[in-house]
């Protein structure tokens, strides 16, 4: 007799889908190893190869030693904290700052956290629970928004300002 | 000749594999890790998993190769970056993928979020899975925020000053972070000491662990890369449903029926009661 190759469950043909085993086994099946190994592989070798690239053709930056007693540097955080300086920008003076600069963050990161409570229903697909998709959409916008503005103003004023 | 090499090393290597088998059951774990199913159809989706996993393998690679000439005090730190750029073997390309796999870590690791998060991966039974991928994001925000200062160039130096003003700003507990942080009054040689503790101690040790529990849960519950996977099966599911409601409707019909039989109601008022009084 046929069994399935996880294991779980009655043989296909025989097994009667209903909500709570319908995840249980996909459709189509490959085995870790080669199939999902080689693609990794790809990806990762991929990646290896645009660092070397990168660490030649634009070397990992090394600016004048730090000097405590200078005042008018103005420092640029990496890139991946551009849209969380901008951010900043909107939330001006002590009395919101300390709101800008952490309890939104806490919430939102509250909010990663009890994600898979706030949205429990049974549909999987971005098309079916537009509410949540929407909201990742919008959040992933305001990111890039805040970044482009970030660019915007450190192309505009290169000296800080 | 060869022949008869060729059968002495086919003993020999099938010794050492039964060897390693019996004393630490190396065969049966790889045939379950290697072999294990995964979906066909999300492949591609799951590489930007691997990914994050293979760019957090470079960093610890490269990281111990800084460590091998790096000095965490303020008046050799900057000089030993510049050594390693300047003079050291491959302290271009080593210091390189550090710096560019950090970078692409952050924004792979983004994708990976976004594409768990479209896909509702993070649904039951995956919602621990998802906990524990918040936090490894927040370990390597912690990574990145800390590894900027200890080139002690000004860039670092400088945006290091400001993140940690930032946290000053934190209700409650503000002075207490800043104190852990700088170790003092300013940012000076304890703060570089506590920021190399905890950029090469302290978050790679608590990382670790975490992608670990990632990975275990990954496959106690398999990959989730979306629906897509599942299509025929949920296809299968609906049409199972749809026969189920239509047999509930045809015993609806049944029931309704016998309700019926015999008795018409021909506007007497008490259908009920004119029926019970037919029968």
């Amino acid at each position: 007799m046929y069994a399935p190759a996880t294991g779980k469950g009655k043989p296909v043909e025989e097994e009667v889908i209903t909500e709570e085993n319908v995840f249980d086994r996909p459709d189509e099946t490959i085995g870790f190893f080669p199939g999902q190994v080689l693609k990794d592989a790809y990806v990762s070798f991929f990646l290896l190869i645009a660092c070397s690239v990168l660490s030649y053709v634009a070397p990992a930056p090394l600016s004048e030693p730090a000097d405590t007693a200078t005042i008018e540097y103005v420092p640029r955080p990496e890139w991946f904290f551009f849209f969380y300086e901008q951010m900043l920008m909107f939330f001006p003076g002590y009395a919101l700052i300390a709101f800008g600069a952490v309890v939104v963050p806490t919430i939102f990161i509250v909010a990663l956290f009890a994600l898979p409570w706030l949205d429990r229903g049974p549909n999987f697909s971005s098309l079916r629970r537009p509410f949540t998709a929407v909201v990742g959409i919008l959040i992933i916008v305001v990111v890039l928004l805040n970044m482009l503005l970030a660019v915007s103003r450190i192309i505009n004023f290169p000296s800080g300002g | 000749m060869i022949g008869r090499l060729r059968s002495q090393t086919a003993d020999a290597s099938k010794f050492i594999v039964d060897w390693m088998e019996h004393r630490a059951g190396i065969v049966t774990a790889m045939e379950h890790f290697l072999y294990e199913p995964v979906p066909k159809r999300g492949a591609w989706l799951y590489t930007l998993g691997s990914a994050v996993l293979f760019l957090i393998t470079l960093q610890f690679l490269t990281g111990i190769l800084l460590l091998f000439y790096y000095v965490p005090t303020t008046d050799h730190a900057w000089n030993s970056v510049y050594y390693i750029m300047n003079d050291a073997y491959f302290g271009v390309l080593i210091r390189g993928i550090h710096y560019w796999s950090a970078n692409f870590l952050m924004a792979v690791v983004g994708l990976h979020m976004a594409q768990v998060f479209f896909s509702g991966g993070y649904k039951a039974p995956r919602e621990l899975n998802w906990i524990v991928g918040v936090v490894l994001l927040l370990l390597i925000i912690g990574l990145a925020f800390t590894g900027y200062l200890l080139r002690w160039d000004q860039d670092g130096f400088w945006a290091s000053v400001v993140g940690i003003k930032i946290g000053s700003y934190s209700p409650f507990v503000g002075g207490y972070i800043t104190h852990f942080l700088l170790g003092g009054d300013a940012v000076g040689p304890a703060t570089l000491s506590r920021f190399f503790a905890i950029h090469v101690w302290l978050l790679p040790a608590a990382i670790a662990p975490f992608i670990g529990i990632h990975l275990y849960l990954l496959r106690r519950h398999g990959v989730f890369g979306s629906e897509f996977e599942y299509s025929e099966r949920i296809a299968k599911m609906h049409e199972h449903q749809r026969l189920e409601e239509y047999a509930r409707y045809e015993l609806d019909e049944d029931e309704y029926d016998e309700d019926y039989d015999g008795d018409r109601h021909d506007g007497d008022g008490d259908g009920r009661g004119s029926r019970n009084g037919g029968r």
